[in-house]
């Protein structure tokens, strides 16, 4: 751990963690590099992919392709932690694809489901 | 007299790690029962012995009642200790523990059964005159019986199924007008759900706070109290913040609920430490539970009374604690525990799991830190997510609360988010500090967590700035290249650890 302007700085795997005062964040070294800049422009989070939040398990799916979905619609559950997640669309669509399955362990930033796109008004 | 030298510990986490330090003071020797995950642990690294029982899934392993019989007896155990969550309140796991000759340090399996057991205890309160919340649970079913039984308890009434869990058949009454679809309804859904129509009725207590009274049984049978601690701060019935003695009693209510614990637990033939939990609502409480275990909040009442509940445990296990009846037991001050979760308060309490950087606790008189791991284990998704308790003392309510949110802000856990930023908005929550704070509290002024203060482009430019001033100064040049390790064979980390 190192001090820089009085905060303190540390990098774990690939992630810088810096507390300034009473509070602690980080992020990804390559969100912070110039040569991530760049990359992260044709990666961004978009609405129609649907990442895991964090590592887990799946532990129930209630979507299929093709299925209609709506805004703030359950498409699956995961669970880790012995605390439940749902994630939900963003989005009045169709679900293109479900790479998720029951019982998968999966790691964070997984997709799990594909929306359909909706082209912004 | 059970005679015992080496202690199997039936879980992992902070709560091993507090059991191997009693067992040292006591000069008992420790095995570790652990599974495949938990190798990287900090129980791990202290224990005099260990075992693996099984792989990460709780289920083969923690919860695996052979496996840990198994293991304890294979490396030459003469008792187990349970700790709290996983096997502790299995009345099951006690008694094939006693069966297969190994002393299990808590209450006899038949105790776990009358006091643990939701229907049992409230049978036995019920006959003992003890309060409990009041309710109708009797055969007749019929609307008019129970439209009559809601008059009487007085609303609001929540109407449950008999045979329900987990919020399925429940339906609250606010007004009369509302009781019959309630009751249909509930009936319906009961119905459905569990195959049976049958319901019960309770009173709906929306203002209460969660006290509990510390009880422990000597080796002769004997039951007294420790005082009381208050847990009204739960998120989804899990607590965050606890301290002792609670800011809610009177002295008279104080020894009226004391009283009754004691008697709850002398009925239930108590041996060890336990707890009473009762709801308190405009001065009356009412029986809620008892827990026939060690609590994750038992380090308040050791602080505010001088005692350590699991050398305690231990000693009544080998026939030794007996109660001195000239003992004058008062509490001194107060004491506050704050657990802290691997979860990103800023995203609605998701997990956060990891390799651990650097964890640092703040050293400083009567402050005391209960935990598991430390830089270079892991925190993985298999388990529950507390990784510590940060626990302070002090003269009063209002410097013990000034003392926790120092030692709060002065922490430092990198690796893992945690909750410590929430920590300590609640704790500076005027309800808080008032102490009027009930079990809604979280409900009614965090329901939807912690929003960020902070600029996001402002703070990553912020923090590119200082990452391109770490690489510069040479740090990251080093650890750059190791992305990921899983250091247990890292020179770095004895290094660490010694620190």
């Amino acid at each position: 751990m190192k001090t820089i302007d009085n905060m303190q700085v540390e990098k774990v795997g690939q992630t810088l963690w810096i507390k300034s005062g009473s509070e602690t964040w980080s992020y990804d070294i390559i969100d912070l590099s110039s040569e991530g800049q760049r990359r992260k422009k044709s990666n961004t989070a978009s609405p129609d992919v649907i990442v895991a939040p964090m590592p887990g398990k799946i532990t129930k799916v209630f979507v299929k392709a093709g299925d209609a979905v709506t805004v703030g619609q359950a498409l699956l559950v995961m669970e880790a932690m012995k605390m439940e997640y749902t994630l939900k669309s963003d989005l009045e669509t169709t679900v293109e694809t479900v790479t998720g399955k029951i019982n998968d362990q999966v790691q964070v930033g997984a997709v799990l489901v594909k929306l359909v796109k909706v082209e912004s008004i | 007299m059970p005679k015992f030298s080496r202690v199997a510990i039936a879980n992992r986490g902070e709560v091993a790690v507090r059991i191997i330090k009693a067992c040292e003071e006591l000069g008992l020797e420790t095995v570790l029962l652990h599974s495949e995950a938990d190798i990287n642990s900090r129980a791990f690294r202290m224990a005099t012995h260990k075992v693996c029982i099984g792989p990460a899934a709780t289920a083969e392993s923690y919860l695996n009642i052979e496996a840990n019989i198994q293991g304890a007896i294979a490396m030459g155990a003469q008792a187990v200790h349970p700790g709290f969550g996983f096997l502790s309140e299995n009345a099951d796991f006690a008694g094939r523990c006693e069966q297969a000759g190994l002393t299990f340090i808590g209450p006899s399996a038949e105790a776990i059964r009358t006091l643990g057991d939701k229907v049992s205890c409230k049978a036995l309160a019920k006959k003992a005159g003890l309060p409990l919340v009041p309710g109708y649970e009797g055969e007749d079913q019929t609307v008019q019986t129970l439209l009559k039984e809601v008059e009487i308890i007085g609303l609001p009434v929540i109407v449950k199924a008999a045979a329900g869990g987990g919020g399925r058949g429940m339906k609250l009454i606010k007004q009369m007008s509302e009781a019959v679809e309630a009751i249909e309804s509930a009936q319906r859904e009961a119905k459905s759900a569990f195959g049976s129509e049958k319901v019960f009725l309770e009173k709906y207590l929306d203002r209460a706070k969660h006290i509990e009274f510390q009880i422990f049984g000597d080796s002769t049978g004997k039951v007294m109290h420790l005082f009381d601690r208050e847990c009204s701060v739960q998120r989804r019935h899990q607590k965050i913040i606890e301290e002792a003695t609670s800011p809610s009693l009177t002295e008279d209510l104080r020894r009226k609920m004391g009283e009754v614990a004691v008697t709850l637990g002398t009925l239930g033939k108590y041996k060890g430490a336990g707890t009473v939990e009762f709801l308190l609502q405009d001065g009356k409480f009412y029986l809620l539970e008892v827990n026939t275990r060690l609590q994750v909040e038992h380090p308040v009442t050791e602080e505010v009374l001088g005692v350590d509940l699991v050398k305690m445990q231990l000693l009544t296990a080998q026939e030794k604690f007996v109660w001195n009846d000239n003992e004058i037991r008062i509490p001194r001050g107060h004491s506050i525990e704050c657990r802290i979760y691997a979860e990103n308060s800023y995203m609605g309490g998701v997990p956060s799991t990891g390799l651990l950087g650097t964890v640092h606790w703040p050293e400083g008189p009567r402050r005391r830190y209960e935990f598991g791991f430390e830089k270079g284990d892991t925190i993985t998704s298999h388990y529950d997510p507390m990784i510590a308790k940060a626990i302070v003392w002090d003269e009063s309510r209002p410097r013990a609360i000034e003392k926790m949110i120092r030692v709060l802000k002065d922490s430092t856990v990198f690796g893992v988010h945690t909750n410590i930023p929430y920590l300590i908005e609640i704790l500076s929550h005027p309800e808080f500090i008032d102490g009027t704070m009930t079990t809604r509290f979280i409900e009614k002024n965090f329901a939807d967590g912690l929003k960020s203060k902070h600029v996001e482009a402002d703070r990553k430019k912020l923090s590119q700035e200082i990452y391109k001033k770490f690489i510069a100064s040479g740090a990251g040049a080093g650890a750059a290249g190791s992305s990921q390790t899983t250091t247990e064979n890292s020179p770095w980390l004895s290094h660490w650890r010694g620190i």
